[in-house]
């Protein structure tokens, strides 16, 4: 195994650890089938994969292909673009660890950043790790908390002040 | 769908009905397509503007016994220009202005949007929302003081679990509607009579004499070719 990542997921397979192998391409998943409470390792070939290949067009392919999909669909979008993009990274002749912090870096978000000026990839990588964090405190249509119209009034009268406004070069704050 | 026509909002739609449109401004990544998602729920399809890059999305809505036909208009990544395409503005009747409320830049950029959506469209209302509370509900404990400001109704909204998305939306259609029954937007006129004329030139260089006009050129080719 070249790269791992760590997690949990609450489905029947309860992936333990995700990465990827150079030579050939591949995604290894290191998971637990919660039924038998065995550990098992599962590895999909990245066929045709090449410096060249569009990572998105990629991941559909790999979400519909009937041998990998229930496996992928374990993975977020965010982590499996990571993970490709590691290995692309290493098939155009950039070092691990090099891939790895521009990775890390492209995963991070920076409330200072201002994203209306990075390059697409990198908006594109942010805006996942942004929905991963959306996805899990989403309320959907047929969730038991569910409802359409949730009105809240806060408490506008306790306040604190956000500390966003002291800035005294902008007559606009 | 891909057209190359913006509707016309001065004139009824296909069965009479009045017609607003209401624009979503804000950094990159604040969440309004998402807020916009959230608020027509599924099934709702939403119209691209192949010329213009701009995503649309329609909603029918009765209002007194009306049916009102509300345009929420998307910026589909535009944001990387700055400032939008001088049709993004074309006869707006409402804004509703976003920030996330956990990345303190998108705030300060409010500013920036606001000043841009004055140049083309001064009188609109605009609509203030704090996305994303849901991330650290501490926020709603904090005050923000550019919506007060300048003047805008405040709202702290989660496009995630639905916090006062409704409401806001609501909101926005009816200051759209109050202000299209009463509209003096200079800007409306100015556009009008150059109708028959090319859209373009001619808003970038009325919005400010003193700007460099070849990073403002530049970004409109930019946007007209993608």
């Amino acid at each position: 195994m070249d790269f791992y990542m760590t997690f949990t997921m609450a489905e029947t397979l309860e992936i333990l650890k995700c990465g990827v192998k150079f030579d050939p391409p591949a995604l290894v998943l290191n998971y637990k089938d919660r039924k038998t409470g065995k550990l098992r390792q599962r590895s999909m070939p990245l066929r045709n994969f090449n410096k060249n290949t569009g990572i998105d067009h990629f991941m559909e392919d790999l979400k519909s292909n009937p041998r990998h999909s229930k496996f992928i669909r374990l993975l977020s979008p965010a982590q499996l673009v990571r993970l490709l993009t590691i290995v692309k990274d290493k098939l155009s002749g950039l070092s691990l660890e090099a891939s790895i912090a521009r990775n890390d870096a492209m995963d991070s978000l920076n409330p200072e950043e201002n994203l209306n000026k990075v390059d697409p990839e990198t908006l594109q990588r942010k805006k996942l790790v942004m929905d991963s964090s959306f996805e899990k405190k989403r309320k959907r249509p047929g969730d038991p908390d569910f409802q359409y119209n949730i009105e809240v009034e806060f408490d506008t009268a306790a306040v604190e002040t956000s500390g966003w406004d002291s800035d005294a070069s902008n007559p606009d704050f | 769908m891909a057209t190359n026509v913006q509707p016309d909002y001065d004139k009824p739609g296909d069965e009479g009905e009045e017609r607003v449109k209401i624009i979503c401004l804000g950094d990159s990544a604040v969440g309004k397509s998402k807020l916009v998602e959230r608020f027509l729920m599924d099934g709702y399809k939403p119209q691209q503007l192949s010329t213009f890059a701009l995503t649309l999305f329609n909603y029918k809505s009765q209002i007194d016994g009306k049916t009102v036909s509300v345009d929420f208009w998307d910026t589909a990544g535009q944001e990387r220009f700055n400032s939008m395409h001088p049709s993004y503005y074309h006869q707006a009747n409402a804004c509703i202005l976003v920030f996330d409320c956990t990345r303190k830049i998108t705030y300060k950029n409010l500013s920036e949007w606001l000043k841009d959506l004055k140049t083309y469209r001064p009188e609109i209302p605009c609509l203030c929302a704090a996305n994303k509370i849901d991330e650290d509900l501490n926020t709603t404990k904090k005050s923000f003081a550019f919506a007060k400001k300048h003047n805008m109704p405040f709202y702290y909204v989660s496009a995630a679990d639905g916090t006062n998305v409704v409401r806001l939306f609501k909101d926005s259609i009816r200051a759209a509607l109050a202000y299209k029954h009463n509209s003096t937007d200079f800007m409306d006129e100015i556009m009008k009579e150059l109708e028959n004329f090319e859209l373009d030139p001619i808003p970038s260089k009325a919005k400010d004499k003193n700007s460099q006009d070849t990073e403002e050129d530049k970004k409109i080719v930019t946007i007209e070719n993608s």
